[in-house]
């Protein structure tokens, strides 16, 4: 029975990935950005602005395959025996991917009655940049290898498998909370998309198999897609990276690809230690119907070869015609069709989750009292974090240690399991000057000491003003 | 009171700038890699097509009764001078095997002709009759290195001839069949 929950729990473990992971942020109240997370998240101030371009710089890049110094090592190995044994190594389920965010301004205050400020209004706006692309495994055999050595082998046309958005997200956040235990909150977003390329949904196969009247029946089943918007018109002639910069500014306020999302989350305090907290975020949608450009492919073909001398001509059919006809079914399969038909993306759903235990009350040497509401030092507690990727859900596994420091700086070390790797630990900082609050976070920090050879590496940093809660 | 805030700031100074110190300092490391390695990709992809087949009974080389001694038909392609081809085509090999059962020999020639209609190179390959009319088979490879890989890269035209050897005469009745696969294995060397 040990043994099977055992099984389980590394099944589990061996499917957890995780990408956009901000583990370290989650939770941690005293960073207003915590609220991007779960609007209905713990607030610590009255109010807020966040210094404009340096709120809040987010980068994660990561792999759950072969690392950049795998491959590009100044090692003296030969680059395409590196390359070799990534492609083999790889699986067409290995993925990579790079998020970015950078809040161009935020702010947010409490506001209620006279008596008690029970609500928070939070708002901002921010660049996203969102990449994920797996391994396009039976391609890459395919590219590396040929056919010669893979008869009867189908080549899976799904392993094409990519999509990259970069967009703006207009947000409104409403905190509540409701009672002593129970904080909600709702955040709507207005999302702008100032570029998209998607090819998630491709099918089909090409597989070589013995043939009946020649050696070879070549099997070719197609239906591939790649759809865009907001690239065609980038692409016009005389366009220099700093039109198209300047294009790309404009699109933030005034690009036509717009969609709606929301965020949604909850705290609750079960006991005066014990607290669980959960949220849904980018439950939403991007309507694409402006400078779309979609390139398609699809046909089922099978080649055996041709009958020169005997050709199985119809009526009135001669030879040339029967090899015309051959040629243009080629032609047919591998043209590629464009079309401007406007689409829609969901944005990928992120889930997150935790319960947490606070413990260890300060003490003063001048009084046997407690000072401020929150009169716990320490916290650990156990995250879970999933979002909604093209192939399947990504999941990680956090455990963390909370500890405030000294009054205004606060620390959070986090352990998570994910496919990236199973030793991701994570160190965050957050430190208030009188009223400005500057935090600082990366996780894998062990990779650091080599950058290159990380298989996933975030760092997020930002400066904010904050009107503290009068505390004494 | 002024005292104590101070020591404090400080104290949360010096932890932060420890902090930002080690955090600088490892990010800043990184091992020696060089991304020029990628100018040294070559990718060695081996690929089989099926080429020309024929499956035919005795009795189809027959017109109105009377046995026709060749067959001769053309083809224009332009798959061979293909850019793509042409860069990264390092050898290739053409793979022909002939079952024969009709008592009757007979021999194909392939002539490969350019956009002037000049013919770059010919091959041509036979098989004996089959008396008893089993299988007899044979094959024939045929392979394009050097002058004929130019050769095969210029070709625009095919021009495909079977005669049948002289024998016993074929009629209606005459067992056995030609039967004619071929595939072609194209060794690509490709280095952008």
């Amino acid at each position: 029975m040990v043994i099977r929950k055992f099984c389980v729990f590394f099944i589990l473990i061996s499917c957890l990935a995780s990408s956009q992971n901000k583990q370290l942020l989650y939770g941690f109240s005293e960073i207003p950005q915590s609220l991007l997370l779960n609007p209905g998240g713990k607030v610590t101030n009255m109010g807020y602005f966040g210094v404009p371009l340096l709120s809040q710089i987010h980068i994660n890049a990561g792999t759950s395959g072969a690392t950049i110094y795998n491959l590009f090592a100044n090692d003296g190995l030969d680059f395409n025996l590196k390359l070799e044994k990534a492609i083999y190594n790889m699986q067409a389920n290995d993925f990579f991917i790079i998020n970015q965010q950078l809040e161009i301004f935020s702010g947010g205050f409490a506001f209620g009655n006279r008596f008690e400020k029970d609500k928070y209004l939070s708002f901002g706006l921010y660049q996203e940049l969102d990449v994920i692309a797996y391994f396009p495994k039976d391609y890459a055999i395919l590219a590396y290898e040929g056919n010669q050595t893979n008869i009867n082998r189908v080549f899976n046309a799904s392993h094409l498998n990519a999509r990259a958005e970069l967009i703006s997200v207009l947000h409104v956040g409403v905190n509540k909370k409701v009672n002593k235990e129970l904080t909600i909150g709702f955040r709507g977003k207005l999302y702008s998309s100032l570029l998209d390329i998607n090819s998630t949904n491709n099918k089909g196969s090409f597989v070589t198999v013995d043939g009946t009247n020649n050696f070879y029946n070549h099997m070719f089943n197609l239906d591939l897609e790649v759809r865009t918007s907001g690239i065609a018109s980038l692409n016009n002639d005389g366009a220099t990276s700093e039109s198209t910069i300047k294009d790309l500014r404009k699109r933030i306020f005034f690009w036509p690809n717009l969609g709606l999302g929301v965020d949604v989350g909850f705290t609750y305090q079960l006991t005066d230690q014990w607290m669980v907290d959960g949220s849904l975020q980018d439950i939403g949608f991007i309507s694409h119907s402006k400078d779309v450009k979609n390139y398609k492919v699809s046909g089922n073909y099978v080649f055996e070869g041709v009958n020169p001398l005997f050709p199985e001509t119809g009526a009135g059919q001669t030879a040339e015609d029967y090899w015309n006809a051959i040629e243009d079914e080629f032609n047919d399969l591998f043209k590629v069709d464009t079309t401007n038909t406007k689409y829609t993306t969901w944005r990928p759903v992120k889930l997150n989750a935790s319960l947490n235990y606070a413990f260890g009350k300060k003490k003063y040497k001048d009084c046997d009292c407690l000072r401020g509401k929150s009169g716990y030092q320490n916290a650990i507690g156990l995250q879970l974090y999933g979002i909604k990727r093209p192939k399947q859900s990504q999941m990680a596994l956090t455990t963390y240690y909370f500890r405030k420091v000294l009054n205004g700086l606060q620390t959070k070390v986090t352990y998570t399991i994910d496919s990236f790797s199973y030793y991701n630990v994570g160190l965050g900082l957050s430190a208030n000057f009188g009223m400005v609050n500057f935090y600082i976070m990366a996780d894998n920090i062990f990779e650091y000491k080599n950058i290159y050879d990380a298989q996933s590496v975030s760092l997020q940093l930002g400066f904010n003003v904050l009107f503290k809660k009068d505390e004494n | 009171m002024f005292s104590f805030k101070s020591t404090m700031f400080i104290k949360v100074f010096k932890y932060l700038i420890i902090t930002l110190i080690i955090v600088l300092v490892s990010t800043s490391c990184t091992k020696e890699v060089d991304f020029n390695q990628v100018n040294n990709i070559q990718l060695t992809p081996v690929i089989e097509s099926s080429l020309v087949f024929i499956n035919e009974p005795a009795n189809r080389f027959l017109v109105n009764g009377t046995e026709i001694s060749g067959l001769q038909d053309s083809a224009n392609i332009d798959v061979f001078n293909d850019e793509f081809v042409i860069d990264y085509l390092e050898k290739a090999e053409f793979l022909f095997q002939t079952t024969n059962s009709i008592n009757r020999g007979f021999q194909v020639q392939v002539d490969m002709l350019d956009d002037f209609n000049q013919i770059r190179h010919t091959f041509s390959f036979s098989s004996v009759a089959s008396p008893d009319n089993s299988d007899v088979v044979n094959e024939h490879i045929e392979v394009f290195e050097g002058n004929f890989l130019t050769a095969l890269k210029n070709t625009t035209k095919l021009v495909f001839t079977l005669n049948i050897l002289s024998g016993e005469p074929i009629n209606q009745s005459t067992p056995g069949r030609i039967i004619l696969k071929s595939k072609g294995t194209f060794y690509l060397n490709i280095q952008p």
